[in-house]
């Protein structure tokens, strides 16, 4: 796994009962990892129904990526960790533009190495669960990183991502940290 | 909101078939191929032609599965359009041909005639030069390769250039001079050129972008270079020395990453006009094509440039990843689109 852990004690916050665990999450229906030649994709399938786009908000998105593990303690959620929230999800992006979404998360510690991993993880969950339609920013919350630029303009770096997502290593260490704990 | 433009894009073909991101498209300069390159690991060669009313299409001639162990992520043909070089994500170069027809008169296999080795990690894009003895290419290992093209598909290296601080993204040659220029995640610009005492080396920096310079593109007449950037804004740059580049204009309009830019020689009836400077298409993060018209300005440093045509959802809500004029005689009205939706796209401009 990492060669060596940058937080060895992080501060776990207990997760509430949450009102959200009662909401059957269409996002769970929406697997959309490849896109297929007939536009048929389940997503599509329910705009046709409601006539209209389905509005998402932050707390469905939030239930997408909390329960996603720390590489480095892959037993803890980032919930726990309060590395996401709901607050830190921004709908409309930085500039409120339709079909954008901007999530920003707090490493456990300013020189977070596992930062670009947790990242990734992020984006790779929300690809996955998100209809395709939605572009996705993700940053660190400024000022929690000492790197804060670097780190978010390769988390956003397409070409990058793309090729990162080619390095089987780096799969397998983002597959353990969306399988974390359902 | 629906502005009125001089131009439109007509829709002409919608290609699809490959699986997965189609990240880059070139036209053959010579015969009537395109070729698409993606994720899916293989590069597909559409073929157009009129039909007998005079309407054109386009079809599959072949898909090539490449062998590159991972993305195919450029695709260049030489000037002669006999050969085609792909550049993957395997950090590999490949180098391909086709065979002489068989006795039936069927069409060759495209074989792989060289594997350039050398990058250490992604390869992102590969050109040849103007007269096709040169071949550049770049990756995230933050060089730029120039290799010399020799007989029998081999492959000699001219220089390897580590000027630029990060990954390299693209490279692409001048019109007629043995000039190159790079962008790169590092927001800048290079351009190198041959020292005939010495060796290639990079003679001028332009910076400017605020964020990755992802594409480049030089104008016909070969003195202005057109840059599209993360920073959501394409760049002119205009040649002002040998080596001397001003930034003389800045569009705007995006409102995502700019991935590709086009300039192709625009209007043709125009073409003897001499401060007709040609058409520029842009695309990106944002699904829409922008194509501007730019012409010289007697009396300024800066061209005047017209928002002529805008097209929303081109991919529908996918990227586009690269958007191509047609360089051939009769065709430059042609725009290829490529986007992550899987598809090639074909369009053409014509007056509103």
């Amino acid at each position: 796994m990492l060669s060596e852990i940058f937080n060895p004690n992080p501060t776990v916050f207990l997760s509430p009962a949450s009102s959200s665990r009662q909401r059957q999450l269409s996002a769970a229906k929406k697997s959309l990892w490849m896109m297929t030649d007939d536009s048929s994709d389940g997503s599509e399938e329910m705009d046709a129904e409601e006539g209209e786009e389905e509005e998402i908000d932050q707390d469905e998105i939030f239930d997408l990526i909390r329960n996603i593990c720390d590489p480095e303690h892959p037993t803890t959620t980032l919930e726990e960790l309060h590395v996401v929230s709901a607050s830190q999800i921004f709908i409309g992006g930085s500039n409120n533009k339709p079909n954008t979404v901007k999530v920003e998360f707090t490493p456990t510690v300013p020189h977070c190495g596992a930062s670009t991993y947790i990242g990734l993880s992020i984006r790779v969950r929300l690809i996955r669960s998100l209809p395709t339609r939605f572009k996705l920013d993700i940053a660190v919350k400024p000022g929690s990183h000492q790197s804060e630029h670097a780190v978010n303009k390769q988390l956003n770096d397409k070409e990058r991502v793309a090729a990162a997502l080619e390095n089987p290593a780096l799969v397998k260490m983002i597959e353990t940290c969306l399988t974390g704990r359902e | 909101m629906d502005e009125d433009f001089s131009h439109s894009l007509q829709k002409v073909a919608e290609l699809g078939g490959h699986e997965e991101e189609v990240w880059h498209i070139a036209w053959n300069p010579a015969k009537s191929l395109l070729a698409s390159c993606s994720s899916d690991k293989s590069v597909r060669l559409f073929t157009y032609n009129h039909d007998g009313e005079g309407t054109l299409k386009f079809s599959l001639a072949t898909s090539i599965p490449t062998g590159h162990l991972k993305t195919v992520r450029s695709v260049a043909w030489s000037p002669s359009g006999s050969t085609l070089a792909t550049a993957s994500f395997d950090s590999n170069i490949g180098i391909w041909e086709q065979e002489q027809p068989d006795e039936d008169g069927h069409s060759g296999e495209w074989e792989c005639a060289s594997l350039l080795e050398g990058h250490e990690t992604e390869c992102k894009s590969v050109a040849y030069s103007s007269t096709g003895t040169l071949l550049a290419s770049c990756s995230r290992d933050k060089t730029v390769w120039v290799w010399e093209v020799q007989p029998d598909s081999d492959f000699e290296c001219m220089g390897v250039l580590m000027e630029h601080t990060q990954d390299v993204k693209c490279v692409a040659w001048h019109p007629t001079e043995e000039i190159l220029a790079s962008g790169s995640y590092d927001d800048t610009i290079k351009i190198y050129v041959d020292d005939p005492q010495d060796d290639w080396f990079c003679c001028t920096t332009l910076t400017g972008h605020e964020s990755t310079v992802w594409a480049l593109g030089w104008s016909p007449n070969g003195k202005y270079l057109a840059s599209s950037s993360d920073d959501k804004t394409v760049r002119i740059w205009k040649r002002v020395g040998e080596y001397e580049f001003k930034c003389v204009l800045v569009l705007e309009g995006h409102d995502r990453s700019v991935y590709s830019v086009s300039w192709g020689v625009g209007n043709i009836g125009q073409e003897a006009d001499p401060l007709n400077l040609g058409r520029i298409a842009s695309a990106g993060g944002d699904g829409i094509i922008r194509v501007w018209d730019l012409h010289e300005n007697p009396s300024s440093d800066k061209p005047t440039a017209k928002l002529v045509a805008r097209l929303p959802s081109a991919h529908g809500t996918y990227d586009i990843n690269t958007v191509v004029w047609c360089p051939r005689k009769g065709y430059q009205d042609l725009l290829a689109t490529s986007g992550d939706d899987g598809m090639v796209k074909i369009w053409k401009i014509q007056a509103s």
